[in-house]
C-alpha cells in the first residue's frame, strides 16, 4: 500500500482522481493470485475512465479467479510534481501498489499525442524505459488499441503489442504469464517473450530487425527470432453478440467526460470513409442482437444508478434494429428516469425522427459531419451524403425545434482546393438561411468545427502527403474570413499539433529516439493545447537528426514498404490502393454491409462474417 | 407528500470528493436501490432531496443529513435498509426518520457544526500549541479575510465560534475540537479557523496536512444540541 498523503492530496486539483474506492471497483487480495495486470490509460482520470475498451478488459480480467486487474491514469501535472518531489511512485487506484510490482502493465493507444504520457508514466512507475533494459523481475510493458497497428514509434519501449480486439487475447496473455510464473519463469524475459510471440495477434518488436534504404525509406522488417512470424494479423471476435460486456462498470465519483452508461450496439463500420482508420481496423460490422442489448441495458441501469444510456458504436445510427431498440428502451426506461442519447447521427431526416424520440424534452443540439464542403470532395472521401441530405436533415431538425447545430469538417484532405474551403462556408450559411426559411426568423446557432486531416496507416490515404502546418493555417484563415455571420462560431485545431500527430501516425522505429529526447526535455499532455510544447518537439527532431516532414509531408510511392505493412488488420493493401485510386477518380464505393462485397479481404482472410440482424428494407 | 430524513456518513474513502460528487453518489445509490423518490418537473428532472449543509472537499463527516421526498408508501426502515446495501464505500447509513411536511427545511434549522481537526505533531511541542489555542480562545475578535470569486471579505471568526476551541493529544499528533455556528448571514470553515490559528496565533503545524472531520450537525435550541433527527 502506498497512498499519497493528505498533505499532497489537499494541494492538488481534483484529488479524487487518485483515491479510487468507486462503486463497482474491484479489490482483490493479491496474495492468492497468479497474475497482476495494471490497465493504464495515458491521460487524466476523467478521460481514461470514459474509455469503453479498458472497462471491457477490466471486467474480463477480473472475472478470472487467478488474475487481478487494476486501473491507473496519468497524474495531472500538479500531482506529478508532488510525486517527483516526494518520491511517490505511480500506483494503481485499487490497491495503491506501485506499477513496478505488477506482472503486466498494459497501455491503450488511442491517439499518438498520448505517447509522451506513456513514457512519463513508465518513468513515474520506476520501470526501466526501454524494453532491452528490463529483466524478468520487471513488469511486461505492453500496449494495444488502434495505434498499435503502427507500433514502430513505440517499439523501443514496449515488450509486446496486441493487435485487434482484446476480449479473448487478454485472457490468453494472463494464462500464459500465470503458467510461466508458476513454472519459475523459465527462460527469463526471453522465455516469456517467446511464449507471447506464439499467441495470435501478438507482436514482439524486439524479434524483428528493421533496415532502411539510402533515401531513408524502409527496406525490410526481418524476423531475428525463430518464434517471430513474418506478419501479425489482428484478433477479432466472431460472435460479438456473446462477447463479454462489463455490466458492472466502475461508477466514478467525480464527473468524467462520458459520464453515462455506454451500450455498444455493434463493432465495426463499413461505410468506407477513406480517411477513417477505425473503419478499417474494426472491420467487419458485427451487431449485437436487440434482445441482448435490452438485457445489458437493464443490467447496467441496475448496477450503476446512471440516468442516461448512450448508444455507442462507430456509427450508431446504422444499427439495423435502431428504431426497435430505441422504442423499447424508451418505453422500458422512461419510468425508471433513464434517458437515451445517440452520439452519432446520420445525415437524413429518419435520424431526426429518432433524435426526437431520444431527446423528447430537451433539445440540446445536434451534430452533423458532412466532413467536406463540396460534393466533389465528399465523393473523394467516400462520404456518401449530398447537400440535399444535409438540407433535409437540418430542415427536419429545425422543424422539430432544434436551433443549435454543429457541423464537423476536415481540411487538408487529398485533392482539396480553395473551392472546397469556400464550400464549407457556403454550406454553413445555407444551413443558417434554412432556419430562417423554416422558422421565419433568425435564431439558429451554428458551430463550424474544423479539424485538420492527418493521414493514418491502414487507410486508403496512407500514402498521401499531409498539408504543411502553414498551408493548414492559410486554409483556416481563409475559412475564418468567409464565416462572417455572428450566428456562426468557428473552431479549429492547432495545425502544429496535427503536424506532430502526422509524423508519429506514419512514423517508423527511428521516431522512438525523438519521443525519448522530447520526453527528456519535458513534453507531456501533448493533446492538451496548454501543455503542447512545439519548440521542444522540433528541437528533439533536430537533436536526433530526424526530419518530421519526411513522415508527415511525404507522398509515399505505392511500391514502398511501409513500417506497418507487417501489422495486419486483415484488410488487403491492394484494397486500400484501389480505394485511393477510386478517391482520385471521385468514384464511390458502397457499404458492403448492405450492398455488394467490396473485396477488402477481411471476412475471407479472418474467417468472420458481417452480422446484421435487421436485413435491409 | 412524505419526507424522510436520513443520517449518513462521509468516510475516509470519499474524503476527497466535493459536495456535488457526494450528493450525486447518494442519488445514484437511491436509484440502484430502486427507491420511490420524487423528481422535479421540467426539462431537467432532478431528485427531490436536500442536504443540511454542504461539506467541503477534503472533509469527512460522522453525520450528514438529507431530506428525501418519496412518492409511495414505503416505511422509513425499509427505505434505509434498501439504501444501505447500495451506498458506495465510505458512505454509511446510520439512521432514518419520517418527518412531517410541516417540518422546516434542514438547511434552515441546522445552526451548529462540530469539527475535529487532526494535525501532525506541532513543531514547537504540545504546550506551545496549547498557548496558541488559549490565546485564540481569549481573543475578543479575530479578523480573517475570506476569499471568494466574488471578492474578498473581512470577517470576525470569533462571532461564529461557539464556546472554546479544544486541544487534545491524538495518536498521530494533536486534535483540535471546535463548534462553529451556521447563521443565516454566514459561517466560517474549519480550515479557516485552522489557518487563523497558524497565521495569527503561531500554531506551528502544516495546515495542508490537516485531516478535518465534521463530528456533528445540530439544531441548537435553548442551549440544547439536538440532532436534526430529534427535532
Amino acid at each position: 500500500m502506498n497512498r499519497p498523503d493528505p498533505a499532497v492530496l489537499s494541494q492538488v486539483s481534483k484529488p479524487a482522481r487518485y483515491t479510487g474506492n468507486e462503486w463497482n471497483s474491484i479489490k482483490k487480495d493479491h496474495s492468492n493470485l497468479d497474475v497482476t495486470f495494471a490497465l493504464a490509460f495515458p491521460d487524466v482520470y476523467e478521460v481514461g475512465m470514459s474509455h469503453l475498451g479498458l472497462k471491457i478488459l477490466y471486467h474480463i480480467l477480473n472475472s478470472r479467479p487467478d488474475t487481478v486487474s487494476e486501473r491507473v491514469y496519468a497524474p495531472w501535472v500538479d500531482m506529478e510534481e508532488a510525486m517527483r518531489e516526494k518520491g511517490i511512485p505511480l500506483c494503481t487506484l485499487e490497491s495503491g501498489r506501485p506499477l513496478s510490482e505488477f506482472d503486466i502493465v498494459g497501455f491503450t493507444l488511442q491517439y499518438e499525442l498520448s505517447y509522451s504520457n506513456i513514457l512519463n508514466m513508465i518513468d513515474l512507475a520506476g520501470i526501466p524505459h526501454l524494453t532491452r533494459e528490463r529483466d524478468e523481475n520487471h513488469p511486461l510493458v505492453i500496449a494495444g488499441g488502434p495505434c498499435a497497428f503502427n507500433a514502430e514509434p513505440l517499439a523501443d519501449f514496449m515488450d509486446f503489442f496486441v493487435l485487434g480486439e482484446g476480449e479473448e487475447v487478454v485472457g490468453e496473455i494472463a494464462a500464459v504469464v500465470g503458467t510461466w510464473k508458476r513454472a519459475g519463469k523459465p527462460g527469463g524475459r526471453a522465455g516469456i517473450l517467446e511464449l507471447m510471440a506464439g499467441i495470435d495477434g501478438i507482436y514482439v518488436p524486439s524479434f524483428y530487425d528493421i533496415s532502411y534504404n539510402d533515401d531513408g525509406t524502409l527496406a525490410a522488417v526481418t524476423p531475428n527470432h525463430p518464434a517471430a512470424r513474418p506478419a501479425i494479423v489482428k484478433r477479432i471476435i466472431r460472435d460479438f453478440d456473446q462477447a463479454a460486456y462489463p455490466t458492472k462498470p466502475v461508477v466514478p465519483y467525480i464527473e468524467i467526460v462520458h459520464d453515462r452508461i455506454m451500450l455498444e450496439l455493434f463493432r465495426g463500420c463499413t461505410r468506407g470513409c477513406r480517411f477513417c482508420q477505425a473503419g478499417v481496423l474494426y472491420r467487419p460490422v458485427r451487431e449485437r442482437r436487440p434482445e441482448t442489448l435490452l438485457r445489458l441495458a437493464q443490467e447496467l441501469v441496475d448496477s450503476t444508478g446512471y440516468s442516461e444510456i448512450s448508444l455507442t458504436s462507430l456509427s450508431s445510427a446504422d444499427y439495423s434494429c435502431l428504431n426497435d431498440i430505441v422504442h423499447k428502451l424508451s418505453e422500458g426506461l422512461a419510468d425508471q428516469g433513464v434517458s437515451l442519447s445517440l452520439p452519432s447521427l446520420r445525415i437524413d431526416s429518419f435520424s431526426i425522427q429518432l433524435a426526437q424520440e431520444v431527446q423528447k424534452v430537451r433539445k440540446s443540439g445536434l451534430t452533423f459531419a458532412p466532413e467536406a464542403g463540396t460534393q466533389r470532395l465528399r465523393d473523394v472521401i467516400n462520404k456518401g451524403v449530398t447537400e440535399q441530405d444535409l438540407e433535409e436533415a437540418v430542415g427536419a431538425a429545425f422543424q422539430a425545434g432544434w436551433s443549435t447545430i454543429k457541423l464537423y469538417f476536415m481540411i487538408g484532405l487529398p485533392t482539396e482546393t480553395d473551392e472546397d474551403i469556400r464550400g464549407i462556408a457556403d454550406l454553413s450559411h445555407k444551413v443558417l438561411d434554412l432556419y430562417r426559411q423554416v422558422k421565419g426568423r433568425r435564431g439558429a446557432k451554428i458551430t463550424v468545427s474544423v479539424s485538420s486531416f492527418v493521414p493514418k496507416p491502414h487507410t486508403p490515404f496512407q500514402w498521401y502527403g499531409q498539408n504543411t502546418a502553414s498551408e493548414l493555417d492559410r486554409k483556416q484563415q481563409l475559412l475564418r474570413s468567409l464565416l462572417k455571420d455572428r450566428s456562426i462560431s468557428f473552431s479549429w485545431h492547432d495545425s502544429r499539433i496535427s503536424f506532430l500527430e502526422g509524423a508519429f501516425s506514419r512514423g517508423d522505429r527511428r521516431l522512438g529516439q525523438v519521443l525519448y529526447a522530447a520526453w527528456c526535455h519535458g513534453v507531456k499532455f501533448d493533446g492538451w493545447s496548454e501543455h503542447f510544447k512545439y519548440k521542444v518537439w522540433m528541437d528533439a527532431f533536430e537533436e536526433t537528426g530526424i526530419d518530421p516532414e519526411f513522415y508527415a509531408r511525404r507522398e509515399r510511392r505505392f511500391e514502398e514498404s511501409l513500417p506497418w505493412d507487417h501489422l495486419s488488420p486483415g484488410v488487403d493493401k491492394s484494397f486500400l490502393l484501389r480505394e485511393y485510386q477510386q478517391a482520385l477518380a471521385g468514384a464511390l464505393t458502397a457499404d458492403c454491409r448492405r450492398a455488394a462485397c467490396s473485396d477488402c479481404g477481411v471476412c475471407q482472410g479472418l474467417g468472420v462474417d458481417v452480422v446484421d440482424w435487421g436485413g435491409w428494407a | 407528500m412524505r419526507i424522510l430524513r436520513l443520517e449518513i456518513t462521509k468516510g475516509e474513502a470519499v474524503r476527497y470528493i466535493s459536495h456535488l460528487d457526494y450528493s450525486r453518489a447518494v442519488e445514484r445509490a437511491i436509484r440502484r436501490a430502486k427507491l420511490p423518490v420524487a423528481y422535479s418537473e421540467g426539462f431537467n428532472p432532478h431528485m427531490k432531496m436536500a442536504f443540511a449543509s454542504a461539506l467541503s472537499l477534503g472533509v469527512t463527516s460522522d453525520a450528514e443529513y438529507l431530506d428525501v421526498e418519496v412518492k409511495t408508501e414505503i416505511s422509513a426502515a425499509d427505505f434505509g435498509a434498501a439504501l444501505a446495501d447500495q451506498l458506495p464505500p465510505g458512505i454509511v447509513f446510520k439512521a432514518i426518520r419520517e418527518i412531517t411536511a410541516q417540518h422546516a427545511a434542514l438547511m434552515a434549522v441546522v445552526n451548529l457544526a462540530t469539527y475535529r481537526i487532526n494535525v501532525p505533531p506541532p513543531d514547537e511541542g504540545f504546550d506551545a500549541a496549547q498557548g496558541s489555542v488559549i490565546a485564540f480562545n481569549q481573543a475578543e475578535e479575530v479578523l480573517y479575510v475570506k476569499e471568494s470569486p466574488k471578492g474578498n471579505k473581512q470577517i470576525d471568526v470569533k462571532q461564529y465560534i461557539a464556546g472554546d476551541v479544544g486541544l487534545a493529544a491524538a495518536p498521530e499528533g494533536i486534535a483540535l475540537e471546535m463548534a462553529i455556528k451556521i447563521t443565516p448571514t454566514g459561517s466560517v470553515k474549519p480550515s479557516a479557523v485552522l489557518a487563523v490559528l497558524v497565521e495569527q496565533f503561531g500554531l506551528a503545524v502544516d495546515p495542508a496536512a490537516a485531516l478535518i472531520n465534521r463530528s456533528g450537525l445540530y439544531v441548537l435550541a435553548e442551549s440544547r444540541r439536538l440532532s436534526p433527527l430529534e427535532v
